[in-house]
């Protein structure tokens, strides 16, 4: 009998144990329903302790952000130094020490990251952030959930204003109560497509003769079919992508523009409308295209799975000869990266910095949306205690925000990084490839000059920015230190002369449940036309057989806000 | 009045005289001393974890908790989804199973049949090799190996060849994933599969091998006759523990499968996998219920796994 029971407590044990594979270990940073109703009640409750507590003092002794890929000064790209230079200028502004905790994430699953690290910590705890960034389709899905602190009246009283020369961008963001749950320092910027010049002039072709997407379509031909690598053999793509869509990450289609012309996969205002994008006619007639641009070959296949870095490691690899003409990706910074690449690989040489050139919206572009899309801006968001207090979030809004764009010290370092790390007003010069005679370069600086230093962990290149793109942000720097690369001051004026600003994310209730499986149906669907498995026209058919009614429930609740 | 007295026994059948185990603890100290961290580790890693079970009856996002009762259930068994994804972690894992399994018993037998040493031992070092490698590079190589695109050294081969004109995109395509998947597994598993039945096939009795040849046994008829049912109690074996696990089905479908292919490859543990870390703001309330239902079927498993060891070892798993 006991045997028995030792073996039925076991069996239990065995099922909860491979159960609780599936949970997190929420016990210690969680709060139970009662509690969290408990908290918003307090929080709904005491308004007049909450206008009490707004005044009280607050001292923020430690402050916890959380980041993705775009802050540059990794650990190994010299955060150190940007992390003390940091806390002893903001110490100094704030009157009182303050240390500074990067929690850096792994930039392809930090919407994972942070979706766990805001499930399993509370405010107070080592880990949970207590100001973090957001893509903008991240951004509307937590806007909702009562775990972002309302920044508007701090936004609105921050001494930054009155250097705001884009004030538009977040006054957006509020939602119609004029709630601002996010700040974005920048702008959006967007996706440029770039080709190779060397390509171009092997066929014969110039990038002012591409107009349409019947030219553009044909120079992907070309690049496929007329050995633009000169290697006398097939093996070239006219273009590759992250994606033959990203239907993930708004705005969809940006990396390859001129297939998806005016379409939008997703939900979107039409006419102040919100609308299901993906079951349009404009969808049918984009799958339609990239589905011909597949089976002719002028896309690469390895688009389907590949990702940023795979995608853009391959167009500029030193294997030219299976790689690919075209690559529409990040305007301005981006376009010096790519160049500078391109070199690190010994492609083309002999061309220099006039190894790409950018390709205007195609007419097709210009008569739907009018130009390549600027996405909706990255904002950091301020995570709320919900204490019934603003104190801890105004000193979190001090410290980081109103600092970052303070126009001087801390702008900098957010800017372009630690003095005397990435950059520097020191005398000083320094060579570049110093061992490679065809690409050696000599920089000298003199004293008093503003200039960027060699990347700490690459004294084979220069350091070109941190978090801060300088062109972008809405509140420019005032000490006049400017980094002049002519080549991301081309990119950036040529995407903004040819750009318009994405439609704002869609985000609701049913949208936030359903929404991974519509992504991976949609993305399935997609993959299934474009490689030729069924008809775009079956697969829309198909998509709302099966969630037609969730559309329709989802454009409900969209236009109901 | 009789008191009915309990014998605890050991493997062999002979009598323990239990004492009580508070003697047991005083008069062996030490030992249940250097126990004592194991336990601790046990519980804190094993069993503390476990109370989290208790999410599958609630909603769980972000921060917000609410008791919904089966409400979770009802919506997972609900899900094309899910149903799809269960059937194919039974139908993918016992294939897999069944094949590997014979390809092993297949190898095993071929390499008993060796006789030059070298040969035997090198064959053996090189076919253990894959099952060394992470399935991650497993999967880079095969993608890389039969990509579409010019890279892909099946495809251009078959192309120059001129039994292709077109390329075939091997791991999207929905008919071709399955097989590919399980000759993958027969690549990488086959090898380290053999260890056991070689450990078998050394231990039968010679005499049987010489009887058979005084018989005059062809030597496919000594395979046939000799080899082949030695070896199958242990087959047996083998194939009853590992069916036990199938549910556990995990990193070689994710690193190998993609969205086109969910049909047919999608398993339960790459559902939850997508529904937890690849869902903005995920419902662990709702992956947890999925997990609870995969081990209650597992746990059953398990126990028809028992129940058939006792019956066929005379001994069970547990």
């Amino acid at each position: 009998m006991k045997k028995k029971v030792l073996s039925l407590l076991l069996s239990t044990a065995m099922v909860a144990s491979l159960a609780a594979c599936g949970s997190t270990s929420a016990e210690t940073t969680t709060t139970e329903s009662g509690d969290t109703t408990s908290a918003q009640s307090t929080d709904a409750t005491t308004s007049t302790d909450t206008a009490a507590a707004t005044d009280e003092e607050y001292t923020l002794e430690t402050l916890n952000i959380v980041v993705d890929g775009t802050l540059t000064a990794t650990v190994e790209n010299g955060q150190d130094a940007f992390k003390e230079q940091w806390e002893k200028a903001v110490s100094e502004k704030l009157g009182h020490p303050i240390t500074l905790n990067i929690n850096q994430l792994d930039h392809s699953d930090y919407a994972g990251t942070v979706s766990r690290l805001l499930t399993t910590g509370a405010p107070g705890d080592a880990d949970y952030p207590d100001a973090l960034i957001m893509s903008a389709t991240m951004f509307r899905q937590y806007a909702q959930t009562g775990l972002l602190w309302d920044m508007a009246d701090a936004y609105a009283n921050a001494e930054f204003q009155s250097r705001i020369t884009l004030p538009s961008i977040n006054e957006n963001m509020k939602d119609s109560a004029g709630h601002l749950y996010g700040f974005a320092p920048t702008y959006g910027n967007g996706c440029v497509t770039y080709i190779k010049k060397s390509w171009l002039d092997a066929v014969g072709m110039s990038v002012d003769d591409i107009k349409t997407f019947d030219d553009y379509y044909n120079m992907l031909l070309a690049f496929t079919n007329n050995d633009p690598d000169g290697d006398g053999s097939n093996g070239t793509y006219g273009v590759i992508a992250a994606g033959y869509g990203k239907l993930d990450e708004a705005p969809y289609i940006n990396y390859m523009p001129e297939f998806w012309q005016g379409a939008y996969p997703s939900f979107y205002q039409k006419d102040g409308v919100w609308v299901d994008g993906f079951s349009e006619q404009a969808t049918i007639d984009a799958l339609t295209r990239l589905a011909k641009g597949y089976a002719d070959g002028v896309i690469d296949p390895d688009t389907e799975e590949a990702g940023t870095k795979q995608a853009r490691e391959k167009w500029f690899s030193a294997e030219q000869s299976t790689s690919e003409g075209v690559f529409t990706y990040w305007a301005g910074t981006w376009l010096r990266t790519l160049t500078d690449n391109m070199a690190k690989q010994g492609v083309d040489d002999d061309l220099g910095d006039d190894r790409l050139v950018q390709l205007a919206p195609i007419q097709e572009i210009k008569d739907t949306w009018g130009g390549y899309i600027n996405r909706e801006a990255p904002v950091w968001v301020i995570t709320d205690d919900q204490d019934g207090s603003n104190a801890r979030e105004q000193a979190i809004f001090d410290a980081l925000l109103e600092t970052m764009l303070d126009g001087d010290t801390v702008q900098t370092l957010w800017t372009y990084g630690a003095e005397d790390v990435h950059w520097s007003t020191h005398a000083e010069s320094f060579t570049t490839n110093a061992d490679d005679p065809e690409k050696k370069k000599d920089y000298e600086y003199a004293e008093g000059e503003f200039h960027l230093k060699q990347s700490p962990n690459d004294p084979n290149t220069v350091w070109k920015k941190n978090h801060l793109d300088p062109v972008l942000v809405i509140a420019p720097l005032t000490n006049g230190f400017v980094d002049s690369d002519d080549l991301v001051t081309a990119g950036n004026k040529f995407f903004t002369e040819n750009c318009v600003d994405a439609p704002q994310a869609a985000s609701c209730e049913t949208l936030s449940e359903v929404n991974e499986e519509l992504v991976t149906d949609k993305t399935t669907l997609m993959n299934q036309v474009v490689t030729g498995e069924k008809t775009a026209e079956d697969a829309i058919a198909e998509y709302l057989e099966k969630w037609g009614d969730v559309s329709a429930q989802i454009v409900e609740e969209l236009n109901a806000q | 009045m009789s008191k009915k007295q309990t014998v605890a026994m050991t493997s062999t059948g002979a009598p323990i005289n239990k004492k009580p185990l508070s003697t047991r603890i005083k008069n062996n100290f030490g030992y249940y001393l250097m126990f004592l961290p194991v336990l601790v580790f046990v519980i804190i890693i094993y069993y503390w974890p476990m109370l989290g079970v208790r999410y599958a009856f609630y909603t769980y996002k972000l921060r917000n908790i609410e008791f919904v009762g089966l409400k979770n259930f009802y919506t997972m068994f609900a899900k094309k989804e899910f149903w799809t994804a269960f059937t194919n972690t039974l139908e993918i894992s016992i294939t897999k199973l069944l094949i590997t399994t014979f390809a092993s018993v297949l190898v095993s037998v071929f390499l008993n049949e060796m006789h030059n040493l070298f040969a035997k031992k090198s064959l053996q070092t090189i076919i253990y090799l894959p099952h060394f490698m992470s399935w991650a590079v497993v999967a880079a190589i095969f993608q890389l190996f039969l990509s579409k695109s010019s890279t892909g050294f099946v495809n251009e081969t078959l192309k120059s060849w001129g039994v292709l004109s077109e390329s075939i995109d091997f791991l999207h395509v929905q008919s071709m994933w399955r097989p590919i998947f399980y000759l993958i597994n027969i690549w990488k598993e086959t090898g380290w599969g053999t260890v056991i039945f070689l450990a078998t096939l050394s231990g039968i009795n010679p005499e049987l091998y010489e009887a058979a040849d005084i018989d005059g046994a062809s030597r496919l008829q000594k395979i046939w006759y000799v080899t082949v049912p030695a070896l199958m109690n242990t087959v047996i074996i083998v194939l009853i523990l590992n069916l036990a696990k199938v549910l556990n089905l995990f990193e070689s479908v994710f690193v190998l499968y993609n969205n086109r292919v969910f049909d047919v490859s999608d398993v339960i543990s790459t559902y939850v996998y997508r529904q937890t870390f690849l869902t903005a703001i995920p419902d662990y309330g709702y992956t947890t219920a999925v997990g609870l239902f995969k081990s209650i079927v597992g746990c059953f498993l398990v126990l028809i796994c028992n129940w058939a060891s006792k019956k066929i070892r005379g001994r069970g798993i547990i």
